[in-house]
């Protein structure tokens, strides 16, 4: 078939990475490169030491051949993911993140952790985080019901994970709410 | 519809693409550093200062973000979505437009080192694009393969589609209809020999799409309440501030 059976309910996290990794983000170049156009726009140029922007994509393949520091976004410190920890366990709602950090965070502590400030406490930080809001979103599956649901702040990452199976849920209630008897089964029972 | 809705959210902040092929004069292949910059500068494209692009009002401005949400879309709605076949023409020249200057630059052997990184960087970002492109042609071809019967009685779906989508959905059809009536339908009695019977209490054999599942909703830009039909999962963020999140659902 055209899309392999485990694409179809939902998009797949590389996927995402794939899309989050587009994202600007900041640099400081090892290595001098005239502006480049590519097809998401142009790029560059790169003169070191002044820092650059261009695409997390092209920020990694460099990180990668020891070519660039990736500068951390403002939100990958330990700082302010210890106040949002601190918001996200004391208040019911989600505290508001960029809609693709989890993606973000991830591609930026695998290949460029020795750019960051204490990565393993990031790294527990973003794993606390995520269990936080893990949990506000099961507790959500509560109020689950046919018509409706919110989720604000919910990131993109987290919307894919519950996205087959609440989505699956809806639809069985929506099914339930519009045709409570039409079961034969169910009325002779 | 839901995604209805939702396409007329995306379309609102809609951003008409450049006619691409008139101005993709080939290349010129002279090697020297300021005639390769001119190779990969000879194409319209957003200004350096794309951070404003990303989170201003045009919430995908260039013609790849444009296709990336647009494949987004198509994975997740149920439905088939109109066809975007004027930005993957766009999208597609200019892929060619970039492996050709590739294909001219390493072919020269006077390419320096540091032109040898650029070359790998735009190189890599073709191979990203095109498995975008892949990914959004194959979503619709499975829709397109699995409601083909669906889409040949429907005059609605049909305007959705390109020609060659149209095509591909009436042959598919016309494949599946005549396996089946060569393998089981011709041996059944005649009143079972049908493929598009509607008895009661069984679901329709023609699969159709399935428009009353829900699907999450991401409001691009501030939007007043919008009513949408039942059975609408409606996720809304207002993206303008980031301070303001609000979400509501219908």
């Amino acid at each position: 078939m055209a899309l392999p059976l485990t694409l179809r309910s939902s998009v797949t996290p590389p996927e995402l990475e794939l899309v989050a990794s587009q994202q600007l983000i900041e640099i400081v170049p090892l290595i001098s490169m005239e502006k480049t156009a590519f097809i998401s726009g142009a790029y560059g140029p790169l003169r070191p030491p002044n820092k650059a922007k261009i695409p997390l994509w092209i920020a990694v393949n460099l990180k990668l051949k020891k070519k660039c520091h990736i500068i951390a976004p403002s939100w990958l410190n330990v700082e302010f993911l210890q106040e949002r920890l601190t918001l996200e366990t004391s208040r019911p709602d989600f505290s508001s993140l960029p809609f693709r950090f989890a993606e973000a965070a991830k591609v930026i502590l695998d290949v460029a952790s020795d750019d960051l400030e204490n990565p393993e406490k990031i790294r527990s930080l973003l794993k606390d985080l995520r269990e936080a809001r893990q949990a506000k979103s099961r507790e959500g599956l509560k109020t689950l019901d046919h018509s409706e649901l919110s989720l604000p702040n919910l990131c993109s990452m987290e919307i894919n994970e519950i996205r087959p199976y609440f989505l699956q849920s809806m639809s069985i209630l929506t099914q339930l709410v519009r045709n409570p008897i039409s079961d034969p089964t169910h009325r002779n029972a | 519809m839901d995604w209805d809705t939702e396409y007329e959210l995306v379309k609102s902040g809609r951003y008409v693409p450049e006619p691409g092929p008139s101005r993709s004069a080939a290349p010129q292949p002279i090697p020297d550093d300021d005639a390769d910059a001119d190779v990969f500068n000879d194409v319209p494209m957003a200004p350096a200062t794309t951070t404003m692009v990303f989170d201003d009002e045009e919430p995908f401005g260039t013609p790849l973000e444009q296709l990336t949400r647009h494949w987004m879309n198509e994975r997740h709605a149920p439905d088939i979505l109109p066809a975007q076949e004027d930005l993957l023409t766009n999208l597609l020249d200019h892929l060619r437009r970039q492996s050709e200057a590739v294909q001219l630059l390493r072919g020269d052997p006077s390419t320096s080192e540091e032109e040898h990184i650029r070359i790998m960087l735009v190189q890599t970002e073709v191979e990203r694009v095109k498995f975008i492109v892949r990914s959004y042609v194959r979503t619709r071809l499975f829709k397109i393969e699995r409601y083909a019967r669906f889409i040949t009685t429907n005059a609605e779906i049909q305007t959705r589609l390109t020609a060659a989508e149209r095509d591909h959905a009436s042959r598919h059809a016309k494949i599946t209809d005549q396996h089946f009536y060569l393998s089981v339908l011709q041996s059944l009695p005649e009143k079972q020999s049908h493929l598009d019977d509607t008895p009661l209490f069984v679901p329709p054999m023609i699969t159709e799409p399935d428009i009353s599942r829900p699907v999450f909703v991401h409001a691009l830009t501030k939007c007043p309440r919008i009513t949408l039909p039942e059975f609408v999962l409606l996720f809304s963020l207002h993206l303008q501030d980031s301070h303001s999140l609000t979400a509501r659902c219908f």
